[in-house]
């Protein structure tokens, strides 16, 4: 058993949640969304969040338009679609039993 | 004294030492392979050039104007290289690069008319796909059959999405030189259709 391994898992499971619950709130472009999960150190590299936003795009859980910014090319702004919002309520339901199920166990 | 080159990461211009060039082009080639599995690797890899730009920018004063071997290894050190990037779930790429090539029919959605399948075929085959779409009008003229065929054609064969599907449709081997010709060529067509 690797320790790193467990935790990077644990992590990874979580993270598409994470985008998703950060996007519930206001659409955003990858960088905010970065940096929030970098404060909450759910991620360690960058790179992972990339594969992620696109298959959730691809999915039909995101949508995204580009922006106008003030400094440089226009950026590309997520935000959740109808059937995200959705997938999303489910997670919350699902995330609040685990938790549950997690503290039962560890205070029994 | 170094040689510098200009480059252009998602839309902004760069002048970068040659070393740090080679490491940035080694990087992005790595990360290319890596993703070349995944249905959109040519957007994920536009988007994470965005990103590596916007972490240049600060890295840049009126005192230093190049983008330096060090800002290099720091900017992957923030993104991480593929390994630390790659999911655990998935089955690692490198197990695809080693299997034999692949000869499969499928849908060519790049240069279809319709659903794909002629020019499929044609790849397929490696001929004209408007051979392919003549044989397939004349059948329709001679008895309506070209259009059944052609609609159990387009339910049975399915599209080539990813990188590694569209060398198999080719009947070329999947290897890495290949999969980085493929990936290069769609990369330049998403560059085209956003006008970076």
């Amino acid at each position: 058993m690797d320790l790193e391994n467990t935790k990077a898992q644990m992590r990874k499971g979580i993270l598409e949640y994470c985008i998703l619950s950060i996007l519930s709130r206001s659409s955003c472009y990858a960088s905010d969304i970065i940096k929030e999960l970098k404060d909450a150190k759910v991620i360690v590299v960058e790179g992972t969040l990339y594969p992620l936003l696109t298959r959730q795009k691809n999915a039909g859980l995101l949508s995204y338009r580009w922006e106008e910014s003030p400094q440089g090319p226009p950026r590309k702004y997520y935000e959740l679609t109808k059937e995200g919002k959705d997938y999303l309520t489910d997670l919350d339901e699902s995330w609040n039993e685990l938790v549950e199920s997690v503290n039962l166990i560890r205070t029994r | 004294m170094k040689i510098t080159l200009s480059v252009n990461l998602g839309g902004y211009s760069f002048n970068i030492d040659e070393d740090a060039y080679s490491e940035l082009k080694r990087y992005l080639k790595n990360l290319e392979l890596h993703f070349a599995e995944e249905e959109s690797s040519s957007e994920i890899l536009s988007d994470i050039e965005s990103r590596i730009a916007e972490l240049f920018r600060p890295k840049l004063t009126s005192y230093k104007q190049v983008i330096t071997i060090d800002d290099v290894n720091n900017v992957i050190s923030v993104l991480g290289t593929p390994e630390d990037i790659s999911d655990n779930e998935r089955t690692s790429a490198k197990d695809k690069f080693s299997s034999p090539g692949y000869h499969r029919m499928y849908r060519d959605p790049d240069h279809r008319m319709i659903g794909g399948v002629c020019s499929g075929m044609g790849a397929y085959w490696n001929m004209d796909p408007w051979i392919v779409r003549l044989i397939f009008v004349v059948a329709t003229m001679l008895g309506g059959l070209g259009v059944l065929i052609y609609l159990i054609l387009y339910i049975v064969l399915p599209e080539a999405r990813t990188t590694a599907q569209k060398i198999e449709m080719k009947g070329e081997p999947v290897n890495i030189h290949n999969i980085k010709d493929s990936v290069k060529k769609e990369f330049d067509t998403v560059r085209k259709n956003m006008n970076l």
